[in-house]
């Protein structure tokens, strides 16, 4: 099994797109981190977790990009059609696909750490600070549920309509553009240049309230859901035969 | 050739069939529909700002997207198909590529026809009276149009490039992205999406328009030459080790000259982009420090003095160019040669420089600061001099201003030159007596007026073959400002003063409807009766002119300026702010109590600008209520004050020294603004507050306003003011 998983890593890491949207990324990081992070978000300074956490939802449209382009090497025509191949393999479907989905995960968690990497960089660069664990925590919180999500939903989507993920992949693009309830403003980007301004203390330390903690937190379930979905409904239809007989 | 021609029609035939074509064509028709709700990057409160620069904005945005994704689609539609190998083997894939682009290109022409057709008549409805069709034909093709065709350029580069749709479709997705977002402040890195902020309803639009064509020629130059150097890629391959496949000319049967062609052709698109973009002619290379003035630093030149100017100018109104001469009666009592110093024009050549007709040596120096570069002229050690210099070029603007372009418009309806634009500045010479006189001689299609900026009056001299006509005025000292356009003059007379209202005659009627004199009688009867007359003004006249849009105004001796966005019949519609619109006109009259007649010594956050704005704010109290004064005025001071005194870098200096210069000058440059404009009028509010209210602030001001300046203290200070009011700089900190 690890060795799939090490070709199925290599297959998506080892490649000109996964270096052309490395490089992306890495440019498009610090174009947001010289104009838009080194002011400093909401007063604060550059390298607090509001501002960092501003540079990883800024970030996210494109990480988003990232991980189902990622699945579209699972999805894509030509892969489809050498599915009927790999079907003829002892390896169980099911295996195969979570090997898969974790490759696609791996992938994306590199380039997330890549770029979080260069935040850091230009933290200690241009600041002398390392912010470790306030980097890591706006993060987390951001990034890891909706990435998870984009993997779970785009998977599951993918198996509906390969080409309907290009067309998700516009979906962090429109939740910016959309007028959408406080509870949302994470999605909306506008979480962390919005809410320091309401808690009336300079520089607060990085607190969630508790509707968009809630969401977050639905958002890495029905991910991690929709990344389980075929699991789950095999082991239903399993049960449901072994009941039956 | 007649081939390709034949395939390009074939293919562009085949394209127009397509439903996803259909659609991308009916969305992108809509697609100007989003400027007049979502996307209105174009902020002025103009018509054409509103109702045509922001929908053709958005078309281009969005139809360029949409035939970047078209572009990738099409281009990845053989592989997908899995027949790229057999049109492979028919037709060359460079050709193929060619083919497929040149057919985007045309498919893009009707739908960029059919976008104006459609908003031609919504466009003329929506902006009423000052309705331009060039204006309008201009916005389509430049902000949209050229849009869509370097997204299609842009995006079968990034196929070529990746030689996949997924790297494509992301490359291209943030090349889109990066101009909308990050870059849309840097008018040359925003190739989808102009810097246009504004759009004259009354006045030409021509360099703003020259100013988006030149940008997206650089882009389309360089857009070229990634395309040609990416086209061989779709050729031939051949795998290395992991990365990817190159490509490999060797051995493929392609001649020579194609192999060496199509990269020298790149090459030189390359290049042409390259010193299009650092060559551009339409913002200088200032010095972004505005704290700092290196040109007031140059010492006088030791016996020399200079009696009197004469500038002749012929702006080419057509491509909004100027030339001129300067000439200079220059003693010189030292007897040794001296070095004149001059502020020019950035964009300005000198094209000779000679005393009393012989050429002298004159260069101008890298050094930029507030739109003027420096000019050196040597003269001799003669003691009567006549230096005449000739001059011009098209002028460059600030480039602190470069996504505001616009304001060094010249053209045959409106012309604006300023101080160095106008002709050489001399900075290193005293005036003979006290004063420079100076004559003005312009000559100007016979339609335009020309109205210098102060007292002087311009007349017409000659009439000249070819429906020019030249007109001149005498003014004083080194720089001067001169307006000239298609305007209309009303007097007005308010508190024994008569105002010369210019403005366009394209604005007649909102002038009448907004009661735009009765606003000016307003004000100029309230400064009048809580500070004083004003005594300055020669002929008890003042001029108040109205400037193509232009983001604020400004006020000189005997004149202030009045911005065109300050009446509009936008701000007709809008009820909120009662009877009388036009606060930029307000704080420019104002100006001429403070900052004129009492000259102000700024230091720090003092300077006219607080005085001004604050008798801005108690004059619109006055005028539309004293609720949306407050939530106008003072509300928006405290909120400006508590971003500044919560700003990380005003409470962390030590973390602003690590920042690189240019954050650190754009960071000051903003802050100093916040100091003047909202500090100082909320620490005279709070003044105000402890001296015992309006009545007695008014008094007090009236009092400074009155006082006889003397030469040992010719300016109205911080302390003269806390004195006035007797409190102490401790006593109006604010909190």
């Amino acid at each position: 099994m690890s060795k799939i998983f090490r070709y199925e890593c290599r297959r998506l890491m080892w490649n000109r797109f996964f270096f052309g949207i490395l490089l992306i990324l890495l440019f498009f990081g610090y174009q947001v981190l010289n104009r838009i992070t080194i002011l400093g978000a909401a007063r604060t300074a550059p390298f607090s977790p509001w501002s960092l956490g501003d540079y990883a939802c800024r970030m996210l449209p494109l990480l988003w990009a990232a991980a189902l382009f990622f699945l579209n090497f699972f999805l894509s025509p030509a892969a489809r059609r050498a599915a009927a191949l790999t079907a003829f393999t002892p390896v169980s479907l099911r295996h195969y696909e979570t090997i898969r989905l974790g490759a696609a995960l791996t992938a994306v968690g590199v380039l997330t750490v890549l770029c979080l990497g260069e935040a850091a960089l230009f933290c200690a660069g241009y600041f002398h600070q390392n912010p470790g664990w306030d980097l890591l925590r706006p993060a987390l919180i951001t990034l890891v549920p909706a990435l998870v999500f984009a993997l779970g939903s785009g998977w599951q989507l993918g198996q509906i309509c390969p080409s309907a993920i290009f067309a998700w992949m516009a979906v962090p693009i429109l939740f910016r553009l959309l007028p959408l309830p406080a509870p949302f403003s994470l999605w909306s980007g506008q979480f962390f240049s919005e809410y320091p301004l309401t808690l009336e203390t300079l520089d607060p330390s990085l607190t969630l309230p508790g509707p968009v903690l809630l969401l977050q937190m639905l958002l890495l379930a029905a991910g991690i859901l929709l990344l389980s979905l075929s699991y789950i409904r095999d082991r239903l239809n399993s049960s449901a035969l072994t009941g039956g007989l | 050739m007649k081939n390709i021609c034949a395939l390009i029609a074939l293919e562009w035939g085949r394209l127009l069939k397509r439903p996803s074509v259909r659609l991308i064509f009916f969305l992108t028709v809509c697609s100007p529909a989003f400027g007049l709700f979502l996307y209105c990057p174009a902020t002025a409160d103009t018509m054409l700002s509103k109702y045509l620069a922001n929908p053709a904005l958005a078309g281009g945005a969005i139809g360029g997207i949409l035939f970047g994704l078209l572009t990738i689609r099409e281009r990845g539609r053989e592989k997908r198909c899995g027949v790229n190998t057999l049109i492979d083997g028919i037709i060359p894939p460079s050709s193929m590529a060619f083919i497929r682009t040149a057919a985007l290109f045309l498919t893009a022409f009707p739908v960029l026809l059919g976008t104006m057709a459609f908003w031609l008549p919504v466009s003329r409805f929506l902006i009423g009276s000052v309705f331009d069709i060039r204006d309008f034909l201009l916005s389509y093709v430049l902000f949209m149009g050229s849009a869509i065709f370097l997204a299609v350029l842009a995006s079968a580069s990034a196929f070529q490039i990746g030689g996949r749709a997924d790297l494509a479709l992301a490359l291209f997705g943030i090349f889109a992205g990066l101009s909308l977002t990050l870059w849309s402040e840097n008018w040359q890195l925003c190739w989808l999406n102009p810097c246009v902020w504004a759009l004259s309803d009354d006045f030409s639009n021509l360099r703003i328009f020259r100013s988006a064509a030149y940008m997206r020629l650089t882009w389309a130059a360089g857009l070229a030459g990634l395309w040609l150097l990416s086209c061989p890629a779709v050729r031939r391959r051949r795998r290395i080790p992991f990365l990817s496949k190159i490509p490999s000319q060797a051995g493929t049967g392609f001649s020579v000259r194609r192999q060496v062609l199509r990269p020298a052709a790149a090459l030189i698109l390359f290049l042409i982009s390259a010193c299009a973009w650092a060559g551009q002619p339409f913002v200088d290379h200032s010095n972004p420090d505005q704290s700092i003035s290196a040109f007031d630093q140059i010492p006088l030149e030791q016996g020399l003095t200079c009696s009197r100017r004469l500038v002749r100018l012929s702006p080419d109104t057509k491509r909004g160019t100027v030339t001129g001469t300067a000439v200079y009666q220059f003693q010189n009592t030292s007897g040794k040669p001296r070095t004149a110093a001059f502020g020019i024009n950035p964009g300005y050549t000198i094209f000779s420089a000679r005393v009393n007709g012989v050429p002298v040596p004159a260069s101008v120096r890298d050094y930029q600061e507030f739109n003027e570069a420096l000019l050196e002229v040597t003269l001799p050690g003669d003691s009567q001099m006549e230096l005449t210099l000739e001059y011009g070029g098209f002028p460059r603007e600030d480039q602190s201003l470069s996504t505001m372009q616009g304001s060094a418009e010249i053209s045959g309806e409106y012309l604006y030159l300023a101080n160095a634009d106008l002709a050489p500045r001399l900075i290193n010479a005293e005036p003979d007596s006290g004063v420079l006189p100076v004559t003005v001689e312009i000559t100007l299609p016979e339609h335009m007026t020309v109205i210098p900026f102060g007292s002087p009056q311009a007349e017409i001299i000659s009439q000249n073959p070819g429906g020019t006509l030249t007109w001149q005025y005498e003014d004083e000292g080194t720089g001067g400002i001169l307006y000239a356009g298609d305007y209309i003059r009303q007097d007005i007379e308010a508190a024994g003063i008569t105002v010369e209202f210019y403005y366009g005659r394209n604005h007649e009627t909102v002038m009448e409807e907004a009661g735009a004199a009765n606003a000016i009688r307003a004000v100029i009867q309230y400064c009048t009766d809580h500070y004083g007359p004003l005594s300055f003004l020669s002929g008890n006249t003042l001029k108040l002119i109205q400037s193509r849009v232009s983001g604020g105004g400004y006020a000189g001796g005997g004149a202030s300026l009045l911005d065109e966005a300050d009446f509009t019949i936008a701000s007709l519609r809008d009820t909120s702010k009662g009877s009388v619109p036009g606060e930029v006109m307000i704080h420019e009259l104002v100006h001429q109590w403070w900052g004129l007649s009492s000259m102000f010594e700024a230091d720090g956050a003092w300077s006219a600008e607080g005085l001004t704005v604050y008798t801005t704010y108690r004059i619109v109290k006055e005028l539309y209520g004293a609720e949306y004064a407050e939530r106008r005025y003072v509300d928006q001071w405290k909120r400006e004050m508590e971003d500044y005194y919560s700003n990380f870098y005003v409470r962390n200096p030590e973390f602003f020294q690590r920042l690189p210069e240019a954050k650190r000058l754009e960071i000051t440059n903003r802050l100093s603004r916040v100091r003047q404009y909202c500090e100082m009028p909320l620490k005279i509010l709070k003044a105000e507050q402890l001296a015992g209210g309006e009545t007695a602030m008014d008094q007090i001001l009236s009092r400074l306003f009155c006082r006889e300046p003397s030469w040992e203290e010719p300016y109205l200070t911080y302390e003269m003011f806390l004195n006035a009011c007797g409190l102490t700089e401790e006593d109006i900190n604010l909190e």
